[in-house]
């Protein structure tokens, strides 16, 4: 009996780090500071930089969190992997894929807080769970009509981040730029994504989305506020949204159901989750929390459209590939 | 303790093998791998702009013919936001860029790799963001 109720206790006991996703130990005492009409104060210059991985790697299947010490090592040898200084291997797509020298990026340097090995918390096993036998059968006959298309036919052939349309609702953490600046008014909250310098404004006015047939890239977003969270509803996004570069959503296109939550749970911790649900083409819902964090700031523009040479490099490295292929093939004829 | 850590970590090494592409676009779809170029000259203008900043600079071929290459760069928010500015980069100033070729043969390349002619790299800085937990190692 002594032993059951040992056990029990026991239970209740480990590990500290499940007991809040926040992994703020602040969170249940913490009062945020209010907006002068009331709200919970969410604004300032925040960044969801982070080393964890959207899902957990397969080689840490089954462990949910990693050690203080793990952790450490985890962070040493994912910087070391990402240090664009290094020239492992010169020759290749692999190196030109790096770009440029490693002071050109800003991804953070710690995984979250938590230390869990992956940003999904459910399913408990950190991973998208999976499609839909629909949405698999959507995806194949895609893949089937993208294959008859080459790499950069045309600039709709490239991702949404390439031709500067959007980064995404919710802008997952990349390789820099991943700063937001949240400001709130009575009635509204508005929050700048630096990539790709897009602003989302989400009235708190409680009315209904706006009809189904209005399709928006970065969605049809209504606030309400229960206790200190901010819940954000989002849907009509664009089917394309499929197509953004750090996908949020698992490849969620039109049917996307987004609930976020924002709570602030220490003077520089923002607790941020966000749940998909668009049952269509996931066999249940998910979630994902990334905390944001008090950034210093300043928070600049990025007019992607302004210098976005890269996409007539590409398309122009196309062509040149084409041509080239095409003169092969026409001198292997010419010998026969 | 350590035999345990040895083997969790052993087991990062497949994920480790996984080449991270962060660039706001593909690189490897604009310049070639096969066309690896090294070029040392100076700068002509500086293009701080958005997704890309460029480089402009003049390189005298062993002809004595001067071409002016442009070497596409990263973001200069991140520069911003660790204190260089416009100003920081000099006209006339003597770089070496390490990089690709465009596919197309234009003279055009990556800066893969830019340096002073002494080897110090171009804007060398802090990799963390300034955020409180990623200068706060105790902030966890």
């Amino acid at each position: 009996m002594g032993a059951v109720a040992l056990a029990i206790t026991a239970a209740f006991l480990v590990p500290g780090p499940v007991a809040g996703q926040s992994g703020s130990s602040g969170a249940k005492t913490y009062t945020a500071p209010r907006t002068p009409d009331g709200q919970p104060d969410l604004e300032g210059i925040w960044s969801n930089a982070t080393l964890t991985p959207l899902e957990r790697p397969a080689e840490l299947a089954g462990k949910q969190f990693f050690t203080e010490e793990e952790a450490a090592e985890y962070e040493k040898r994912i910087l070391e992997r990402n240090n664009a200084d290094r020239r492992d291997n010169q020759g290749t797509d692999a190196d030109v894929a790096l770009a440029y020298n490693d002071s050109w990026y800003d991804r953070g340097t710690k995984i979250v807080p938590t230390r869990r090995t992956s940003l999904i918390i459910d399913p408990p096993d950190g991973r998208i769970p999976p499609l839909t036998p629909e949405a698999q059968k959507k995806d194949a006959l895609r893949a089937e009509a993208r294959s008859k298309r080459g790499p950069a036919d045309s600039w709709e052939d490239r991702n949404l981040g390439e031709r500067c349309l959007t980064r995404g609702v919710p802008k997952l953490p990349s390789g820099y730029n991943n700063n937001f600046l949240i400001v709130q008014t009575p009635g509204y909250v508005a929050i700048l994504q630096e990539m790709i310098h897009e602003v989302r404004v989400i009235p708190l006015d409680g009315l209904p989305h706006i009809a189904k047939n209005i399709r928006q890239w970065l969605g049809d977003s209504r606030g309400h506020w229960e206790g200190n969270t901010l819940v954000v509803d989002t849907t009509n996004f664009r089917d394309e949204v499929r197509f953004t570069p750090y996908n949020c959503c698992g490849g969620a296109g039109e049917n996307l159901h987004l609930i976020e939550r924002f709570t602030r749970v220490d003077a520089n911790t923002i607790d941020y989750q966000y749940t998909v649900d668009d049952p269509a083409r996931f066999t249940r819902s998910w979630t994902v929390a990334v905390p944001l964090t008090k950034a210093p700031g300043p928070i600049y523009e990025y007019a992607c459209h302004e210098g976005n040479y890269g996409m007539a490099g590409i398309l122009a490295g196309a062509r040149a590939e084409e041509k080239a292929a095409a003169e092969k093939e026409a001198a292997k004829n010419a010998s026969r | 303790m350590r035999t345990k850590l040895a083997v969790v970590v052993a087991g990062f090494g497949l994920l480790l093998s996984a080449v991270p592409v962060w660039a706001h676009h593909s690189f490897a779809a604009e310049f070639d791998a096969k066309k690896p170029v090294n070029l040392r000259g100076k700068i002509t203008k500086m293009e701080w702009i958005n997704p890309h900043a460029w480089i402009h600079m003049d390189v005298t071929g062993p002809d004595g013919k001067v071409v002016n290459w442009m070497i596409e760069a990263g973001t200069p928010n991140t520069l911003f936001r660790r204190g260089f500015t416009k100003d920081s980069l000099a006209v006339g100033t003597e770089i070496v860029v390490d990089g690709y070729q465009a596919k197309d043969g234009s003279n055009r390349a990556n800066g893969r790799d830019v340096t002073f002619p002494d080897g110090r790299k171009l804007f060398l800085g802090s990799s963390g963001t300034g955020a409180p937990y990623d200068n706060d190692p105790n902030a966890k």
